[in-house]
């Protein structure tokens, strides 16, 4: 087994440590309630770090727990340097932290730097006292024509980016909803005041920040607003304010653009990289679900092989689903039109540009298009982020209003609440999904934990996989083709370490010819199973898969040392 | 020992795919040995030769590089033709060298090297980089060449029936390179033999990039039509396996192709007298293949009146160089798009009509009898319940559709704008696959025969 690298350190110092680390997006709020008010918090959570632990995941991802008004599920800040009342205490936080670092489990949280709630007291202060310290906080204008070529995001609830204050009697900028005006970060103290707040959570030893809405930072006429060289030249500021402090913590930028404009938010190439750590590859996933509908593997392909090199410190992050809509601002119109009519049958479905189901009830709550896709998500170029729940195949519920439906509680056991909280049903900020295809009833972690043959098995053995190769990590990534378009073959290499990954993206059984001969004597092993398949020849290597099968093979380097 | 090697080596030619001459009766009617490419120590010894085979038809000269070992070495059974006692090095046992890694290497290496002998020349149109220590891979399926995958990336087309003269598949894909088509596979170089007696050299093979990540137009096309017969009662625009995106990126391919033609190539106008002797031609065709397959009969006087309206068209038509032969099977799906391939014409055609220009309308009409053809080779056309008909006339409607607007799109001209070409080329088309299933696929007849119908009717 020497050809095995070793797996990866959780107490490892490497500052790289984020390319091989499987990330999992948890809301505090739906995890774990300690207390019994119907509220996830942070004492619950810290209370389920042993299941994640065993789960295998590497690294939370922590949205929004700050103080908020709670109309933009907690982005809409209202303190940027204390905890929700409801969610816990600065001390919770301090031991929950511990509590993960203790068991090798790294933690990021989210920052919104674009915007605060207009509950702040920066923006009571800005609209009641124009000259005041905080006068010049947000961007505010006596007319609402300016920068009229920006485009407006939440199309369902908003009609301009520019609302009016009767209170200063101007109107203020903000990209998103009209109760988060958008901070002015032409006004050096709101830099200030941005660096001041990340230094406090650095401080208290967050591993780094998921920065949210970054694009959108700076406004200048006759721009669309997005992707401005003054965004960039505060990242850079940022980068360097955290590696000079506290090196080794890492920024993952929410860009929802196309490749081509988020590498940009990496930075300087030539120097490994100087703004973000990772950025969110967000056309990747809707093209995951358009391939496998298509049962083509082009969707994929395609958008891989335009997707630019990134500089040498930097890593893609990956995911399936998260707390927001599935987005489909990253395809086509035509393409866009085709997804909603597959995957969101009732309107109600439709959230913005895009579609708020989870993963299971997407895939018609099939294990086997579950597993496809979660195995795509694991070795595709990038560092995957889980979603809490869809380990177990939850469901959804798309009566609840906004983008709720993915936010419902995490079904632990078959008791009151899904073991969620002791409180009254009643009390719930949002019901446990209770229908009979996915009800706590049915899916949760105590059932998925006594069947060995579950979905959560499954998924904490293909992570374990993933972490004993450093190619599905740190690999190059090289599409094979093949004779088949429905099946997308790819090689992930590593020093020593070279993966073959093939995957049946349609639902029939599938044959392909791979062409190896890079590899020829090699005999490839299937790693969930450790089976020796035959020899690659000189002629194209011929694959057969079950509907919707896959495969990661090992291609030890050393032929010989694998032979009887 | 002539004769013997000759009855050898015309045993081995009658069971390549690539051999034109099966069933009647052939003779070797010449070989003519190019100098070897490798010198006297060199093991195995190579070099191209130029076979003349003798059937009831016209001679065909077909090319055979060969592979000389002093003994049989024991992997290279497959690629076996026989022993041949050369005058210089005795008894020697020959191998077709496209099967010889070692012989491989030695016909590309005049890429890389600048010393030329063997009496062929090899030309690039930039340096390029032959990888020989990895195995090549050849490719299967093919019909009249034999392809090799040299390292990752380049692809060594060998033509196995030559003529002399500028091979169009080489005259096109030069044109198309320099003027940086994506549409194509670009040209990296080509190997010509240095005249022949008193001929033209011949073109013996194409090096082009290996687009590894392709897949077959024809094959893709009908995984469609299969995922829509896998449904019972779904309609074609109603499945997940929808071609009709793809269609009509395909289309649009096809125009962008078009259109670099019309940049890189000869262009012309014809007129009215043209447009006469066009449906003249098409009459011919017609009335001979009346005769071969009296099925079309009935139809023949609808179908000639298609023809004479070209006649009263008063119009000019734009000509230019073509693929010629276009349908799926000609078409690779690769992660950066659609790619046409294969511009060598009808092999068994002329040389000077294969190069002929011609309206971008006939390879329109090409690709639409063969969106016909993969949906209704899905199920034996005998076997077709009326309800599978209704369903695959569909899915040929909507990708038929998808291709034309792609096509139009990208050009700024809509074929359909063009109905009395349009409409005489497909006929023309669908004749010709109506005498070819008489001849090859009775039980098959049924589905250019049904387009015959529609287009007579039309």
């Amino acid at each position: 087994m020497s050809e095995i690298a070793q797996p990866i350190s959780h107490e490892s110092d490497d500052p790289n440590w984020f390319k091989r680390a499987v990330f999992y997006e948890v809301l505090i709020r739906s995890f774990k309630d300690s207390s019994g008010d119907g509220v996830g918090d942070l004492r619950g959570l810290a209370e389920r770090l042993d299941y994640l632990a065993w789960l295998g995941v590497d690294c939370l991802w922590l949205p929004p727990f700050f103080p908020s008004p709670l109309r933009d599920g907690g982005y809409d800040v209202s303190d940027y340097t204390d905890v929700a009342e409801d969610i816990g205490t600065i001390d919770d936080f301090k031991a929950f932290l511990d509590a993960a670092h203790n068991r090798g489990i790294r933690v990021i949280i989210d920052f919104v730097m674009n915007h605060t709630s207009d509950q702040h007291p920066w923006f009571q202060s800005s609209r009641t006292d124009p000259d005041g310290p905080y006068g010049d906080f947000y961007v505010w204008s006596d007319t609402d024509d300016l920068y009229q070529d920006a485009r407006i995001i939440f199309v369902d609830t908003e009609a301009s980016n520019w609302t009016w204050d009767p209170v200063r009697g101007q109107y203020f900028w903000h990209r998103f909803y009209s109760h988060q005006p958008d901070l002015n970060f032409d006004n050096p103290a709101v830099h200030e005041a941005m660096l001041d707040a990340l230094a406090f959570w650095l401080d208290l030893g967050v591993d780094g920040f998921r920065l949210d809405a970054v694009p959108y930072l700076y406004e200048r006429e006759s721009t669309n607003g997005e992707n401005l060289p003054e965004t960039h030249a505060f990242l850079r500021k940022v980068r360097k304010f955290v590696d000079d402090g506290w090196p080794g913590r890492v920024l993952l930028a929410e860009a929802n653009q196309w490749p081509a404009d988020v590498v940009d938010y990496y930075g300087d190439f030539d120097t490994g990289g100087d703004e973000c750590h990772m950025c969110f590859h967000f056309p990747v996933m809707p093209r995951i679900f358009m391939a496998v509908r298509r049962e083509s593997r082009y969707p994929i392909s395609e958008i891989l092989s335009q997707t630019p090199d990134i500089p040498k410190n930097c890593h893609w992050g990956i995911f399936l689903r998260n707390h927001d809509e599935l987005t489909l601002e990253m395809v086509t119109d035509e393409d866009r039109d085709y997804m909603w009519a597959e995957y969101a049958k009732d309107p109600r479905m439709k959230a913005n540009i895009g579609i708020r189901r989870r993963l299971a009830p997407l895939l018609d709550n099939d294990v086997d298009q579950m597993e496809l896709f979660t195995a795509l998500l694991l070795s595709l170029p990038g560092s995957p982020v889980l979603y809490y729940g869809d380990e177990i195949g939850m469901g959804d519920n798309i009566w609840l209003g906004d983008r709720d439906g993915v936010r419902t509680p995490m079904q632990w056991t078959p008791d009151r609440n899904a073991g969620f909280s002791s409180a009254t049903p009643g009390r719930l900020t949002l019901p446990v999904i209770m229908d009979p295809v996915f009800g706590y009833q049915a899916v949760n972690v105590e059932a998925d934990l006594a069947n060995t043959s579950s979905l959560l098995h499954w998924t904490r053995r293909m992570i374990q996989i993933r972490q004993q190769h450093p190619a599905l990590g740190l690999g190059t990534f090289t599409d094979i083709g093949g004779s088949n378009p429905a099946v997308l073959s790819f090689l992930r290499e590593f020093g020593d370490d070279a993966m073959l990954c093939v995957n049946n993206l349609s639902r029939f059984a599938q044959p392909v010819e791979l062409d190896l001969r890079s590899f020829e004597g090699v005999r490839p092993i299937e790693t969930l199973g450790g089976v020796e398949f035959p020899a690659i020849g000189e002629l194209p290597y011929l694959l057969t898969l079950g509907g919707y099968g896959f495969y990661w093979f090992r291609l030890p380097k050393n032929p010989e040392a694998s032979g009887p | 020992m002539t004769a013997e090697f000759d009855a050898q080596l015309l045993h081995y030619l009658s069971d390549q795919r690539w051999f034109a001459g099966k069933g009647g009766v052939s003779s070797i009617g010449g070989i003519v040995r190019l100098p070897w490419l490798t010198t006297a120590d060199d093991e195995p010894r190579v070099r191209v030769e130029l076979v003349t085979v003798i059937t009831d038809d016209a001679p065909q000269v077909y090319q055979v590089p060969m592979a000389y070992y002093d003994t049989e070495p024991e992997r290279m059974g497959h690629a076996l033709i026989g022993t041949y006692e050369d005058p210089d090095f005795g008894r020697l046992v020959a191998y077709d060298a496209l099967h010889d890694r070692i012989a491989i290497g030695t016909l590309v290496r005049g890429f890389v090297e600048t010393d030329k002998s063997g009496g062929v020349t090899h030309s690039v149109l930039g340096p390029v980089q032959v990888d020989t220590d990895m195995p090549s891979v050849m490719l299967t399926g093919e019909q009249s060449n034999t392809s090799l995958v040299l390292g990752e990336d380049l692809l060594l087309k060998v033509f196995r029936t030559v003529v002399p003269g500028r091979n169009p598949d080489i005259e096109i894909h030069e044109a198309l390179t320099r003027v940086d088509s994506d549409d194509i596979a670009a040209l990296r170089g080509w190997i010509t033999t240095k005249p022949v007696g008193g001929d033209e050299g011949y073109d013996l093979a194409m090096l082009q990039d290996f687009l590894r990540s392709a897949s077959d137009g024809w094959e893709y096309a009908r995984a469609s039509v299969r995922d829509l017969l896998m449904e019972a009662d779904l309609h074609a625009d109603e499945v997940g396996g929808d071609f009709a995106a793809e269609a009509q990126r395909l289309g649009a391919t096809v125009a962008s192709l078009h259109d670099d033609l019309a940049g890189a190539l000869e262009t012309d106008t014809w007129t009215a007298p043209d447009l006469t002797r066009l449906a003249d031609r098409l009459r011919g065709r017609l009335t001979q293949a009346v005769t071969a397959a009296p099925e079309l009969a009935p139809y023949a006087d609808a179908l000639g009146s298609a023809y004479d309206a070209l006649i009263t068209l008063d119009t000019e038509v734009g000509v230019q160089r073509v693929h010629g032969d276009l349908h799926l099977g000609q078409t690779l799906r690769t992660i950066g798009g659609w790619v046409i391939i294969d511009f060598e014409g009808e092999p068994t055609k002329p040389l000077a009509e294969r190069r002929a220009m011609d309206t971008p309308i006939r390879d329109v009409a090409g690709m639409l009898r063969s969106f016909d053809y993969a949906a209704s080779s899905m199920v034996i056309p005998t076997e077709m319940s009326a309800q599978e008909h209704h369903r695959i006339d569909e899915w040929a409607d909507r990708n038929r559709a998808a291709f034309l607007d792609g096509y139009a799109k990208m050009h700024g001209d809509d074929p359909r704008d063009h109905a009395v070409l349009l409409r005489a080329y497909e006929i023309d088309k669908a004749v010709y696959e109506v005498v070819y299933e008489k001849r090859n696929r009775p039980s098959w007849i049924n589905i250019p025969l049904s387009a015959i119908e529609r287009l007579a009717g039309a």
